[in-house]
């Protein structure tokens, strides 16, 4: 049995399988045509079915002949277009060609498989599909008589008859597989391909009942392979064109074709085994084929004929698992190529090594040259297109959609972008996953999708395309989109996230959560997408396979999930930094761009924000993580002037310019980090000596700078994984050894945000957009809170001076002694109203009253105001003259509209004197002709603070940050008396300033007030340690007089 | 206990780690070198030295006598690396000094004390009395297994 070797059935096998790898799609796109089917396209499954039919029955694979011999029939009926396909007749069609597919995956167990229920369920389609004259044909069985020979074949009538049509003739071709075939160099399958061109194989088969039994002593001169076969080649040429003598075709007529006893197709029915057919079944069969009771196998042909067919077999049978990949020619060509001018390139590189000759460098550059086209070379054979997975997809949806009663289309795009093996192989699940989701959750039955106004049929794509050296995956659907609040509050529940940090999020970051452990959105849990696993699994599988994973989505408008993937996983481009003195390699994947700012701008575009830094990069603001900081290094710099490195102990990048920005937590200790900074300004500058290397790294959800003390070079390198004892860093996706033959470790971007504590929370895009909101502020705009009291006149307050608003209904306000108040909240709040102090017009009657509670010296005050509140924020300028009026500051235009700036103190003053102490007259009376310094950032602040002092006999300077301040005082400090100076302050801060007042000799005697809205204790022990003589709220003028004149009198007397 | 139970290796190769003589199976010792300077990696337990290359591969040297409580090595010229294989992935044992390769008498075999030289009696498979002095029979993967 040499012919049936394993080799054959193996190369059956692959073929087979390949003629199925497209069947599906086919499939479904006669599905969909359905009556305009296209022709090739039937003829094009047909064909396939058909050649694994033709093989089986040669190889005696008979589950498998049977199977592909009834799903042939069905497909001619859509050829000969007397059944349309539908969706029921496509359903059970790739039902049978899954079973075919299982059978020829596992071909011995598929031998003895039991077919039946399938077998018997397409015969009854092509029964009930074809016209009432031919149905009695389907079953009625024909055997073909040979002269001399009895019956050689059983068909069934139907078949014939369509094999037939067209003015065919029938013939039966024997041919001998030793001298015909074997000789010649060809095989079986070749044979019947050819024939396959010129017409119709209706059966095949090696009969080998004439070889003789094994025990025969003589080898056999000849196997004969009969194939029944139907073609329009004239009985003429018949010899001539396949190549037989003639004595070996028989041409058929009526007369070779006899009734056949009909054919039960019982379900217990066990099909025959061609191949083993013993010698005497065969010499004289009154009937043989599939419709014969299987004859007894001889014993000793079992195990010959199928061990070796078992031994080459995948060990799992149970999966696809590809042991063998197809690679061109030419590839391996190339290859032979590289290989051998490696060799040659070794060969001199030892003889220039052994003779000392020169030219050594030429020939490294020619191996280097040699192994990079080499390693290119190996890399495309590893290469395979993603169509591979996206192939199965349209019968995923199909099935799915029709389970779910949803109508869905399917887009595929890129097909033919290739990526490693590996890779392909790791996205099967993630991607099968995603596409399910995407049909299950995200698109919507047909009503709920009209009665939102699209179509019925929903849209789910899937996109690959190479963008910059990597792959990126799209997938796609215009469904109902992600609620990030429902995901939201289901990680609350579940204690993923804290509810606090879930408000600083914005929607994508919401949607985000989706990938932590433990989240599942599905409300109910189905068998297709929600089994309580998710998303978060297929995050862990892309990370694994070094791929980052985004997602999009906007309610009612569709979801998108973006994978981007390297090309390879053995190799990957990555960026090599230093930090700390080492060298570390950041994948590309994980990298957006490289920024290096210049010394000379680190200060306007590295700010800190709360206690983080962040840089300007563009319009957008991104959190800061020193690499160093992470990883407990110390910070290397070079020395721009020495080339020397040096350790470089500045713990903030940037000064502190811009106020305390307190959006979690009020009580945080305001960066102590830069006071010491400024202390370090008398020496040389660290600071601006070297320049700010950051790679703008991305985790996925989001993005954020990661600061080196170095770049180095774009290298590629080949991953190498770490020691166990090492996995527990967090922060390493593995290493690889440099040039210099160093590990050098790999970063986990993601890992290294996870240690600086920089989830995509915290250093989320929301995040950054409320500090950058915030962070405005402190660059000399005015934040003023706009709002009405008379419904025709418009008032402004400092958001500074606002504590909260409280929306109160008018019975809440009472009037107890004399003097309204607020009871709320189980206390009493006094009110203040404009029009008690200046003339304003009244609020109507019915107006709702809302109460902005401000700080005043010592106590909380609420002024009474109507709707509607707004916030402004810009530069402007206050007419202090025009409409100033008691409680009225000035005037100042916004939009258009005259607005009224309010001195709350003022109102607070002359509506309660009693909360402020009187001091007697002199005490708030100027030195004659003292000159004070006022450093003040809000135009509105300095207007008002240099208005009062100016109003008492002083002469001001005023100064809009710290660093200005410090400037006029070192051009004309003989003039000046005291220092009065606000804190918070962009470029150089109150406390700074006041230390470099202290640290001058000139300057150390002058009285520093420091002014601040909201005094809080440990501010004012700051201030005292930083040197302040005395602190005073802004707008309390009089204390504020009180003070300075106090301090200058003081210094006289001194 | 099962540790002790277990067979005593036939060959064992001895080196000092402080004051104790310590030894492994010479089957899982798959070669000594010089190659002391290792590649930190920082945030790594602190017995970790760090991680190398050996002729591509990348092995992570673990200070033995850090791990075994007795502090850092302090290298010197006999300062060796003992690669051996623990769950099938090399590891870089750094010792003070190599000693000898010695053979094991399964009589001499006896169950480890609570302390040898300072080191926590668990480390080890047992010790190997010899002539004037005692081996421990270190328990590779017992000493390293821990973050398996």
């Amino acid at each position: 049995m040499t012919i049936l070797d394993d080799e054959t059935l193996q190369m059956y096998v692959e073929e087979s399988l390949d003629h199925l790898e497209d069947i599906e799609s086919d499939l479904l796109a006669i599905e969909q045509a359905g009556a305009g089917a296209d022709e090739e396209l039937v003829n094009k499954v047909f064909r396939a079915a058909h050649s694994i039919k033709g093989g089986a029955g040669f190889l005696g694979l008979t589950a498998i002949n049977q199977l592909a011999h009834k799903l042939e029939n069905i497909l001619g009926l859509f050829r000969s277009r007397e059944l349309v396909p539908n969706p029921d007749v496509i359903n059970l069609l790739l039902q049978g060609f899954d079973r075919l597919r299982d059978l020829l995956q596992d071909v011995d167990a598929g031998r003895d498989a039991d077919v039946s229920e399938l077998v018997v369920a397409l015969e009854g389609l092509t029964t009930a599909n074809v016209p009432e004259e031919r149905k009695p044909s389907v079953s009625e069985r024909v055997q073909v008589v040979l002269d001399g020979r009895g019956p050689v074949f059983t068909v069934s009538r139907f078949e014939l008859d369509q094999a037939l049509e067209g003015g065919k003739s029938l013939y039966v071709f024997e041919y001998d597989l030793i001298h015909d075939v074997h000789r010649r160099g060809r095989s079986p399958l070749v044979v019947l391909q050819e024939l396959e061109d010129g017409g119709v194989i209706l059966d095949a088969k090696v009969e080998l009942g004439v070889v003789g039994g094994l025990d025969s002593e003589a080898l056999p001169r000849s196997i004969p392979f009969l194939v029944l076969y139907a073609t329009i080649v004239g009985t003429d040429i018949a010899s001539g064109v396949f190549d037989l003598p003639d004595e070996r075709i028989h041409v058929l007529g009526e007369a070779n074709l006899r009734d056949a006893p009909p054919d039960p197709v019982a379900p217990e029915e066990k099909p025959a085994v061609v191949v083993a057919a013993p010698a005497s079944a065969s010499s004289a069969p009154p009937d043989s084929g599939p419709s014969a009771a299987p004859p007894p196998r001889p014993p000793a042909a079992d195990p010959e004929s199928r061990a070796p067919a078992r031994s080459s077999r995948p060990k799992d049978p149970g999966k696809p698992a590809e042991t063998s990949i197809r690679v061109h020619v030419s590839l391996l060509e190339s290859l032979m190529t590289l290989a051998g001018e490696l060799v040659l390139s070794r060969n001199q590189l030892l003889q220039a090594v052994t003779s000392g000759a020169a030219g050594v460098d030429r020939i490294a550059q020619r191996i280097d040259l040699i192994t990079s086209e080499l390693q290119e070379t190996i890399m495309l054979t590893r290469m395979q297109p993603v169509g591979k997975i996206f192939g199965k997809f349209p019968r995923v949806v199909r099935d799915l959609a029709q389970k779910l009663g949803k109508k869905v289309e399917l887009e595929l795009e890129g097909n033919e972008v290739e990526l490693d093996k590996t890779i392909i192989e790791g996205l099967n699940d993630p991607l099968t996953h995603l596409v399910r989701n995407a049909v299950d959750h995200g698109v919507e039955t047909p009503s709920e999708r009209l009665a939102a106004g699209k179509p019925a049929k929903g849209r789910v794509s899937l996109r690959a395309f190479h963008e910059a050296g990597h792959v990126n995956i799209e997938i796609s659907d215009d469904g109902r989109g992600i609620d990030p609040e429902k995901i939201v509050a289901k990680a609350i529940e579940r204690g993923l996230v804290g509810a606090e940090q879930a408000r600083a999020m914005s929607d994508k970051e919401k949607v985000a959560l989706i990938f932590l452990p433990g989240l599942s959105t599905a409300d109910r849990v189905t068998d297709v997408s929600g089994r309580g696993v998710g998303m978060d699994v297929v995050k862990t599988n892309l990370d694994k396979l070094g791929g980052v994973v985004d997602i999009e989505s906007s309610r009612g408008r569709g979801t998108t999930v973006r994978i981007k993937l390297p090309l390879t996983l053995a190799i990957i481009p990555s960026q090599i930094v230093a930090s700390g003195g080492q060298a570390f390699a950041i994948p590309q994947v994980n990298m957006d761009e490289l920024l290096r700012i210049p010394a000379s701008q680190v200060k306007e575009r590295i700010e800190i924000v709360g206690d983080a830094e962040v840089v300007r990069l563009r319009d957008r603001l991104l959190p800061l993580v020193r690499l160093a900081d992470v990883l407990g290094l110390s910070a290397k710099y070079r020395d721009p002037a020495t080339g020397q490195e040096r350790e470089d102990r500045r713990r903030s990048l940037a000064d502190r310019r811009g106020r305390r920005l307190t959006l979690d937590d009020p009580g945080t200790d305001p960066d102590p980090t830069a006071s010491q900074h400024e202390d370090r300004r008398g020496g040389p500058d660290r600071r601006t000596a070297s320049a700010v290397s950051i790679v703008v790294a991305n985790a996925g959800a989001f993005q954020y700078g990661l600061v080196v003390d170095e770049l180095l070079d774009a290298e590629e390198i080949v991953v190498k994984p770490l020691g166990r004892h090492l996995k527990g860093c967090g922060c390493y996706a593995g290493a690889t050894i440099m040039g210099s033959g160093r590990v050098a470790l790999i970063l986990d971007v993601p890992g290294v945000a996870r240690l600086a504590r920089l989830t995509s929370v915290e250093g989320s895009a929301r995040a950054a957009e409320v500090k950058q909101q915030a962070l405005r502020r402190a660059v000399g705009e005015e934040h003023l809170l706009l709002f009405r009291y008379a419904p025709t006149e418009r008032f402004a307050l400092p958001l500074d001076m606002v504590q909260r608003i409280e929306r109160v209904g008018r019975k809440d306000i009472v009037t107890v002694g004399g003097r309204r108040v607020l009871q709320y909240k189980g206390s009493v709040l006094p009110l203040l109203a404009l029009d008690d102090v200046a003339q304003v017009g009244v609020p109507d009657e019915d107006a709702e009253p809302v109460v902005l509670v401000v700080r005043l010296p010592g106590r909380s005050a609420g002024l009474l105001a109507t709707g509607p509140v707004d916030a402004y924020q810009g530069r402007l300028e206050v007419d202090r003259e025009t409409l100033a009026q008691p409680g009225i500051a000035g005037s100042t235009v916004i939009d258009g509209e005259t607005v009224l700036v309010v001195d709350v103190v003022d109102v607070a003053r002359r509506s309660y004197p009693d909360w402020f102490q009187e001091y007697e007259a002199g005490e708030t009376e100027a030195r004659e002709g003292a000159t004070l310094l006022l450093a003040e950032d809000s135009a509105f602040f300095r207007g008002q603070v240099a208005g009062f002092f100016r109003e008492a006999g002083y002469a001001v300077l005023e100064a809009e940050d710290g660093r200005e301040a410090w400037d006029i005082l070192c051009r004309e400090g003989e003039k000046i008396n005291a220092v009065v100076t606000d804190i918070e302050m962009p470029h150089m801060d109150g406390l700074a300033l006041t230390r470099k007042i202290r640290a001058d000799e000139r300057f150390r005697h002058l009285p520093v007030v420091a002014l601040t809205t909201l005094a809080e204790d440990e501010d004012i022990e700051r201030g005292r340690e930083a040197g302040v003589t005395d602190y005073q709220v802004k707008l309390d003028r009089e204390e504020l007089l009180a003070s300075v004149t106090r301090l200058l009198r003081t210094e006289e007397d001194a | 206990m099962a540790k002790q139970q277990r067979r005593a290796p036939d060959q064992m190769c001895t080196f000092w780690i402080g004051d104790a003589l310590c030894g492994v199976d010479i089957r899982c010792v798959q070669e000594i070198n010089r190659q002391v300077d290792a590649t930190p990696v920082p945030l790594s337990p602190p017995h970790v030295l760090g991680v190398m290359n050996l002729r591509g591969r990348v092995v992570t040297v673990v200070d033995l006598a850090a791990k075994l409580g007795l502090g850092r090595t302090r290298f010197t010229d006999e300062t060796r690396n003992v690669i051996v294989h623990s769950q099938e992935e090399p590891v870089g044992l750094l010792v003070d000094r190599i000693a000898d390769v010695v053979d094991v008498d399964p009589g001499a075999v006896e169950p480890a004390p609570a302390n040898l030289g300072g080191i926590r009696g668990t480390a080890f498979q047992g010790v190997l009395r010899t002539e004037g002095s005692l081996v421990g029979i270190l328990d590779v993967d017992a000493v390293l297994g821990e973050e398996a």
